[in-house]
């Protein structure tokens, strides 16, 4: 196998969202070169120690490398070795028949050998720019466009052609439309190999960044935001433990410096820092789960306990009709099912957010202190109640920020039954969050924040 | 060291022969990276036989296990190297008459700095010098295996200064320039994952994941490490912890715990997995009371299934 193939297997990777620095694939070449091609299990093992790694990663892998080597033999050291798929000559040419230049070229692409054929596949893909490919949806195009250079038209007429003849022609078109769809198939996988190297790199930063930017509300239906949303907090969780660290030490431990300093005689020659206490940051957040807001409910939640890491002590409650704690639930779980379960017990319509404050504020006063950060996320929108922001005021008197999440947009916070001006004057920050980019930011400054 | 190293299948032999039984990837890894020069970054639940890894290496290859154990603080001094200060210093205090005889014949301040300069390099010599894992590895006479255990647990700036010795198998001490290693030693890292790692410190290593081992291995295991247990009760306690560690545990049971329990049943001369023994021992395997209590509820129905059969 040459170096290309190998190379091509890692853009191919790449596409499918792994990270391979150059240096990585050349270690790949070297441990392939290594073990050699003959037994496959081997190849595919040297190759996952050297390219994946993150667990993570590895399904990813293992898929790329099924469809990749499918029914290849690794031991095959041409990149030819596909011309084996390629269909033999169409049987008996018949070129007496044809009359028109057309058709005498189609006759002829008709007799090519499986090699010879392979060899105008190849010339006909590299006139192509595969490079604009973006989505796997346009592969039937493509397919089309390189079939047509590759003189398949002429194909094409002279089947519609030979229908008109005598039976035995009639016969042989049925023979040549099987060979049509035999090299149509090759020229489709052509194409999809051409898709994992140029497009699907390319088709998923696309999707991520519209995933990133779609409303909450309908992000529900994509299958891979689960992932995304991980990926993000992972991101956010490794930038911060970075900054807490290092924001460790200040101070000098006079007291230890000293008694370590008795050994040499009264000189100071090995320093003791003071290490800040662990922080004792809280954080509380409060979702409204009623059906307005709930999508943004679900995303914030998961969001925050994927970063489990770097903010330990979360607490959360959601309330729609009813208040409660939902911390439990996603202690037990994980948060995807967690996040399904809370939903179902506590959704409803109806809610009253100065009933929710007290029942807040009746629940955890005691546990509301200087290090306490508490987030809602909320429309508020109260359906004409009395809205409570005193209890809200009394809360903030207690801890140390409150920060209000709303997934409408800001010209609309005031509209109609929500009632964010009477809320705002004790929010230390309010923001419009109705995107997963909006969240990153929320959550990005929200552990700068604390700090 | 040995320094041919044949085929894959030398190394799982000789892995055999010490009683580290491994699927093939695993020998595949250690002989890559033994072929290569790269480190091995081993990651996988705890228990799995990580770090015996190392040892088996180490005797695969007969070279020294040069161990580093992480914790969270870490830092070069004890690492990498330290000064002996207070030799330093009790070298001073006891060459003090001796420096000031010295000196004593100098008549400027310039004359005794200069003369003191060319003592100065004494004090920052090998004498004084007190190595840790990192130094020895890179300074020892014969290649060594070099492990680094539980990196995750380290902070992330020791990850950092990690990055130059992964690579270029080297490092810099101010006060002694750039030490290379004499002979590339090989290394291991081990990580719970606890923490991400970064990004660079992946890159420059080759990745091994060990999973639970399968039935099948967890039985050659067992059959190794504690020939006395009896054929049958063997694989049913195999395929009872594989059982468990599909259920929701808190903490799963790990090979060196399944190998506990198959010695202590060997101890009190079992010859099947019966429930009150089976209970009564769970908690060599389960770590926890609310797995324990877990497992008990399971018990009756899973022996009843296994009876079955």
């Amino acid at each position: 196998m040459p170096t290309r193939r190998l190379s091509e297997f890692v853009q191919a990777l790449r596409g499918a969202g792994l990270r391979i620095s150059p240096d990585e694939a050349s270690q790949a070449m070297d441990a392939a070169a290594l073990v050699g091609y003959a037994q496959r299990q081997r190849f595919h093992d040297a190759l996952a120690l050297t390219l994946v790694k993150q667990q993570q990663d590895r399904s990813a892998f293992e898929e790329t490398f099924a469809r990749f080597f499918e029914a290849e033999d690794p031991r095959s050291d041409s990149p030819q070795d596909s011309a084996s798929s390629m269909p033999s000559p169409a049987a008996q040419a018949d070129p007496a028949s044809a009359q028109t230049p057309e058709a005498q070229q189609a006759e002829a692409l008709l007799a090519s050998t499986p090699e010879q054929l392979q060899q105008r596949m190849a010339e006909a893909a590299a006139e192509m720019d595969f490079t604009q490919m973006e989505v796997i949806t346009q592969q039937g195009i493509y397919t089309r466009r390189l079939l047509m250079n590759m003189g398949m038209g002429a194909v094409d007429d002279r089947v519609l052609q030979l229908d008109q003849g005598s039976p035995a022609q009639q016969a042989r078109a049925e023979q040549l439309r099987h060979w049509r769809t035999r090299v149509r198939e090759q020229a489709a996988a052509q194409v999809r190999r051409q898709f994992l190297l140029h497009g699907a790199g390319k088709g998923r930063a696309l999707r991520e960044q519209t995933l990133r930017a779609v409303p909450f509300r309908d992000l529900r239906e994509f299958r891979d935001v689960q992932a995304l949303v991980r990926k993000m907090a992972r991101r956010l969780a490794s930038l911060h433990q970075r900054r807490t660290k290092t924001s460790r030490r200040g101070m000098l431990d006079a007291r230890r410096t000293m008694v370590a300093s008795i050994r040499h005689d009264g000189v100071p020659a090995k320093l003791f820092w003071r290490r800040r206490p662990p922080r004792k940051t809280r954080v509380m957040v409060i979702c409204d789960v009623s059906s307005s807001v709930s999508d943004a409910a679900r995303f914030l939640l998961q969001f925050l306990y994927a970063m489990n890491d770097v903010l330990p002590r979360v607490r959360s409650f959601a309330f729609a009709s009813r208040f409660d704690e939902i911390t439990e639930d996603f202690a037990r779980y994980s948060p995807e099912v967690a996040v399904g379960q809370v939903l179902d017990r506590l959704s409803g319509s109806g809610t009253d957010y100065a009933e929710m404050f007290r029942a807040f504020q009746a629940r955890c006063e005691r546990e509301l202190d200087a290090h306490t950060t508490v987030i809602i996320l909320g429309d508020a929108r109260n359906n004409y109640l009395p809205d409570g922001a005193e209890t809200l005021q009394a809360i903030r008197r207690r801890v140390k920020q409150v920060w209000w999440l709303n997934p409408e947009s800001r010209s609309r916070w005031n509209s109609g039954d929500a009632v964010m001006d009477r809320y705002l004057p004790h929010c230390r920050l309010a923001r419009q969050c109705a995107t997963l980019n909006d969240l990153e930011r929320v959550v990005d400054s929200l552990l700068g924040a604390l700090d | 060291m040995k320094t041919r190293i044949d085929s894959v299948e030398e190394i799982t032999r000789s892995f055999a022969g010490q009683g580290y039984i491994c699927s093939e990837q695993i020998a595949l890894a250690i002989y890559l990276a033994a072929q290569l020069h790269k480190p091995v970054l081993v990651e996988g639940p705890p228990g799995v036989g990580k770090t015996e890894l190392a040892k088996a290496a180490a005797a695969f290859l007969e070279a020294p296990l040069i161990r580093l154990q992480c914790y969270e603080g870490l830092d070069e001094s004890r690492a990498l190297y330290e000064w002996k200060y207070g030799k330093q210093l009790l070298y001073t205090q006891l060459l003090r008459d001796k420096l000031g005889g010295m000196l004593a014949d100098t008549d400027s301040l310039e004359a005794s700095m200069e003369r003191l300069g060319d003592l100065g390099e004494a004090f920052y010599s090998d004498t004084f010098l007190e190595p840790r894992p990192l130094l020895h590895a890179l300074r020892s006479d014969e290649p060594a295996v070099l492990l680094i255990d539980e990196i995750d647990k380290a902070d992330q700036e020791f990850e950092a200064f990690l990055l130059e010795l992964l690579s270029d198998f080297q490092i810099s001490i101010p006060e002694l320039g750039t030490v290379k290693a004499r002979h590339q030693p090989l290394v291991l890292l081990t990580s719970n994952d606890q923490r991400e790692l970064s990004d660079a410190l992946k890159r420059r290593c080759l990745h091994l994941y060990i999973p639970y081992p399968t039935a099948e291995l967890e039985a050659q295991i067992v059959a190794t490490r504690v020939p006395d247990l009896d054929v049958r009760l063997r694989e049913q306690l195999v395929a009872f912890i594989q059982h468990l560690r599909e259920q929701d545990m808190k903490k799963l049971p790990a090979i060196s715990e399944t190998l506990d329990w198959a010695r202590a049943l060997v101890l009190l001369h079992a010859d099947s997995l019966e429930h009150a023994q089976v209970a009564d021992t769970l908690n060599l395997v389960l770590k926890t009371e609310q797995d324990v209590s877990l497992a008990r509820e399971l018990l009756p129905a899973w022996l009843r299934k296994l009876g079955k059969r």
